[in-house]
């Protein structure tokens, strides 16, 4: 054997100012040849362990232990160049440039549905067709009457089409997959009732935070606590008012028929892809129920990939999804581009279906299904001479208010017919004041528990309020 | 320097002054020691481009300022579900989730229990240091029985319950293919950590199945002790509760599993799997059933749960919404699967279905006495009433005009050998009483639910006849 073969092993390096002098190290060297330093780095303020050359064999047992991604290492040719003292760090590892390169978006494409004949259709399964014409192969849900059926529909049909159904342990587990999922580029839906989704809120706002797409679809139901599985309309103080914590919004649309059920799921998700939020679908127990025809659109959505996406790969490799802006400036610039891109929805984003509204004087105001109670009322009522519309946000946020205000200069009343306490004229109210409009009289109908007004209730309603503006 | 670490720390504090090279933890943790084994792995293998990393909440929150992989910040205990949602949008990635005690075994209990449940092939590192150590030192679920915390500034007492042993939890699952808790305290620990973190990625790349390392680890800081001392409180007080070494190993048994196709958007096969179809329905009426209103006729079917009155409901829908009307069906029914209270609305309108609930219906069809003595009232006058007089034996006070007839359902349907076709049966009569559509509608109607099922058609054609007939010779008996 000659000395000549013996192989050279590097020695440990370490810049001082790096070195955080916890001492694991000292105890990781068979050979005793780290000690604690006595001299503070002028950088730190620490005292940096010191090492002695002359006595390690190279044993490498120090690196593993240094808790530091840059503390000890191998010295390497090109290191030992390096001055031990200097005071740029980035001198000893040089400015490596990422490799990862910026993504490309793929654009979703529209592919032309061949015609079909309509189909009878329950609400929940109307959104969840909405949902695979959308291009959504991904469900996460948790069962709860009476929005179930739709994530049964998704777990039935997604297999035949390589998608994935996956049934959470919660609906809180629910959110965050769709964080995950969402997070990757890929749309993914879920089906709830309200209990379920105040359980997900802690997620929407993270998803919200993140700029994370996803379509919620919540169908719902009496409250408050377990209440009952009949129709109500009490989260819209939560969807339009209540996503979780935190500088939080997103679209709400409303339908009000299965086929607006299946549209409007479908449109969520180009929605949710255009303004990187959430967008959420507000149906109540009916709605979700109600088994009606139901037209299938003239095109379907192959989804692409979003540049901003995590989905593991070269061209994706510098992505982050993240909700953390430390660093308080940050966090502030950070919601002052979700208020730039709130108030774009606010602008973009309107919609509402004015009936017999041209010259109304009394206006209902209702949406999902006590909106057809409400417009069976003002067929009525115009029979009996009373000249009424119903005005029917099909965005309760942003509430349509630019639909709203021209209706108002001969309008004597709004009437706001709803099944719950009061949150939909808290946004009919709201959305006056911040218009600055002087509103005329909210009047309103309401009942509660899974108890929906009915038309009769309605037209008597009308009728008084038309006897006591005359009286 | 080749590194899956960044080259500088650019996210954490925008890199001011030494920030771009150092870790944001305290001297002596052990975090940055899994991070570098993790990222050597990561290397190893050639996997930079696709590994997706999980950051946790806790001091692990900032994994995503050290590793150059894509990266995802989860909410406090959801990391698990995070890394599902990224593994089933992305099979070919590499996810590792990675969590402290108070992350996974405790906020996150349910999400890691899921996660470890299913079994997807998935990399979990959990590190274990007996505290919380970011909101400062409070009790972790893997505090030791007298540990001093700040929420248990006397001890952890028998009040405050036992360490939860996940490594052991997770190996009792079947899922979970390589389970093993490791230690950072000594060089030969090391060693087989970092052996273990390599192997738990490894068997992600080959698509075996999900392996979970548990790290035991120091914190120092909010054990009041230096490094050196943390590392020998790890090996003589917390082994004894967390012992060491391979909880389970059945990664040499199974066989690659976890695939998935590309998914499907053909317009075809969407539209056959949606069940859309091309062929028109069949239609046999002309009219609307204005005899019954001129615009909107309201139906309620009710009886108990399992009578049958949902699937009669629905088969009238079809039939009115194929005949070219609107109609709209609602059910509504008790919290019980079977037994309870189950009633039905449906409206058949001429132009559009305004309000979908029926509370003064044209038509009742009613199993039992409490539905008739429920909605029979109710029915609006003039209107008509079929029940089952082989179950019920009361009539209540109807409206005016409201021609109510019994019918024996059940008995007919048990002549006919199956007493659940009774709601057809039902049906059948109802198609009589109020010739709301030709009988030919109900029956296509029928064929089109039962295509699957062919056998039961003749059955359900039968049911429906004898139900039709039953009505008639009520309402005008054959000569005898």
């Amino acid at each position: 054997m000659t000395t000549t073969q013996k192989k050279v092993r590097p020695k440990p390096f370490l810049l001082p100012q790096l070195c955080k002098a916890c001492g694991r190290c000292i105890e990781a060297c068979p050979k005793h040849c780290i000690e604690f330093g006595t001299d503070i780095d002028p950088a730190t303020g620490l005292t940096p362990v010191v090492v002695h050359e002359e006595l390690c064999n190279g044993c490498a047992l120090c690196y593993d232990a240094c808790p530091e991604p840059y503390g000890l290492m191998a010295r390497t040719g090109e290191l030992d160049a390096i001055d031990m003292v200097v005071s740029d760090p980035y001198s000893a590892f040089g400015a490596r440039e990422r490799e990862a390169p910026s993504a490309a978006a793929l654009p979703d494409r529209r592919v032309p549905l061949p015609k079909r004949e309509p189909m009878i259709l329950k609400g929940n399964y109307a959104a969840a067709v909405g949902a695979l014409l959308a291009g959504c192969r991904h469900f996460f849900g948790y069962p709860i009457t009476p929005s179930t059926e739709g994530a049964e529909l998704m777990a039935n049909v997604l297999p035949r089409l390589n998608g994935v159904f996956l049934q959470a342990v919660s609906e809180v587990a629910t959110v965050n997959m769709m964080y995950g999922c969402g997070g990757a580029g890929t749309r993914c839906m879920t089906f709830t009732s309200s209990p379920g989704f105040s359980l997900m809120l802690e997620g929407i706002s993270y998803m919200i935070g993140a700029e994370v797409p996803g379509v919620f679809v919540n169908v719902m139901r009496g409250g408050p606590g377990l209440g009952n599985i009949a129709p109500e309309q009490g989260d819209i103080k939560l969807v339009c008012r209540g996503l979780g914590h935190g500088n939080t919004h997103a679209l709400v649309l409303a339908p009000a028929n299965p086929q607006e059920m299946l549209d409007l799921t479908m449109e969520a998700f180009d929605l949710a892809f255009q303004y990187r939020n959430p967008v959420i679908i507000v149906g109540d127990g009916y709605l979700g129920q109600m088994t009606g025809r139901v037209t299938l659109p003239s095109h379907l959505t192959a989804p692409g990939m979003p540049s901003w996406a995590v989905c593991g790969d070269r061209e994706h490799r510098r992505n982050l999804m993240t909700s953390i802006w430390l660093v308080e400036q940050d966090l502030e610039r950070h919601n002052e581009h979700l208020n730039a891109k709130y108030a774009r929805m606010a602008r973009e984003q309107q919609r509402a279906e004015c009936v017999e509204c041209d010259d109304a004087e009394w206006l209902l105001v209702a949406c999902n299904t006590p909106s057809r109670m409400a417009r069976g009322a003002v067929a009525a009522l115009r029979q009996r001479g009373l000249k009424v519309g119903l005005f029917r946000p099909i965005s309760l946020w942003p509430f349509p208010i630019d639909a709203l205000r021209p209706l108002l200069a001969r309008v004597r009343g709004l009437v706001v017919v709803e099944a719950g306490a009061g949150q939909l004229e808290d946004e009919v109210r709201l959305a006056l004041s911040h218009a600055g409009v002087a509103p005329p009289p909210v009047e309103h109908v309401r009942r509660h528990g899974g108890v929906l007004p009915s038309e009769q209730e309605i037209v008597d309603r009308l009728v008084a309020l038309e006897e006591a503006s005359h009286g | 320097m080749d590194s899956v670490f960044y080259s500088r720390f650019e996210r954490h504090d925008h890199a001011e002054g030494l920030k771009g090279l150092a870790t944001h933890y305290c001297a002596g943790c052990g975090h940055g020691i899994v991070h570098k084994f993790l990222a050597d792995a990561i290397e190893e293998f050639g996997i930079q481009d696709r590994t997706i990393a999980v950051s946790p909440v806790g001091c692990a929150v900032f994994l995503y300022y050290y590793l150059d992989v894509g990266n995802t910040q989860a909410a406090h205990g959801r990391a698990p579900a995070v890394a599902l949602g990224h593994k089933v949008a992305n099979p070919e990635a590499m996810v590792i989730s990675y969590q402290g005690d108070g992350d996974l075994a405790s906020i996150g209990l349910a999400e890691i229990m899921q996660a470890t449940q299913l079994g997807l092939p998935l990399t979990f590192i959990f590190i274990n240091n007996a505290i919380y150590g970011m909101t400062g030192g409070q009790m972790a679920p893997t505090t030791l029985p007298e540990q001093k915390t700040t929420t248990t500034p006397e001890g952890r007492s028998r009040f405050t319950g036992t360490p939860l042993r996940m490594a052991e939890i997770v190996a009792q699952m079947d899922a979970p293919v390589y389970v093993e808790r490791v230690a950072l305290f000594d060089n030969k620990q090391r060693h087989r950590a970092r052996q273990a973190i390599k192997k738990a990625v490894r068997l992600q790349m080959e698509n075996r199945g999900l392996a979970f390392v548990e790290v035991l680890s120091e914190c120092p800081i909010h054990w009041h002790l230096t490094p050196i001392e943390a590392e020998r409180w790890v090996k003589e007080q917390m082994l004894p509760y967390f012992p060491l070494g391979v909880k389970k190993d059945t990664s040499a048994d199974v066989e690659p599993w976890f695939t998935l196709g590309a998914p499907v958007f053909e317009p075809g096969a969407v539209a056959a799997a949606i069940g859309a179809t091309e062929e028109p329905a069949e239609h046999f009426g002309t009219a609307f059933p204005s005899h019954l209103d001129p615009h909107d006729v309201a139906i309620k079917f009710a009886g108990a749960g399992g009578d049958g009155a949902q699937t009669i409901a629905l088969l009238t829908t079809r039939a009115a919404i194929h005949e070219g009307w609107d109609a709209t069906y609602i059910p509504s029914y008790g919290p019980e699967s079977r037994g309870g209270t189950s009633y039905a609305d449906v409206h058949v309108a001429a132009a559009e279905v305004l309000s979908p609930a029926a509370p003064a219906p044209h038509v009742l069809v009613a199993f039992n006495g409490q539905s008739l003595e429920k909605f029979g009232p109710q029915v609006q006058p003039g209107g008509i009433v079929l029940y089952d007089s082989a179950v019920i034996a009361k009539l209540p006070a109807l409206a005016p005009g409201v021609r109510a007839t019994g019918l024996p359902f059940t008995q007919i349907a048990r002549d006919l050998g199956a007493a659940r076709v009774k709601n057809i049966v039902a049906l059948g009569a109802l198609q009589a009483a109020t010739r709301l559509f030709p009988a030919e509608s109900f029956l296509a109607s029928l064929r089109e639910t039962l295509q699957s099922q062919c056998a039961l058609l003749p059955l359900n054609e039968e049911a429906f006849a004898w139900g039709a007939r039953a009505f008639r010779e009520t309402i005008a008996p054959a000569p005898t």
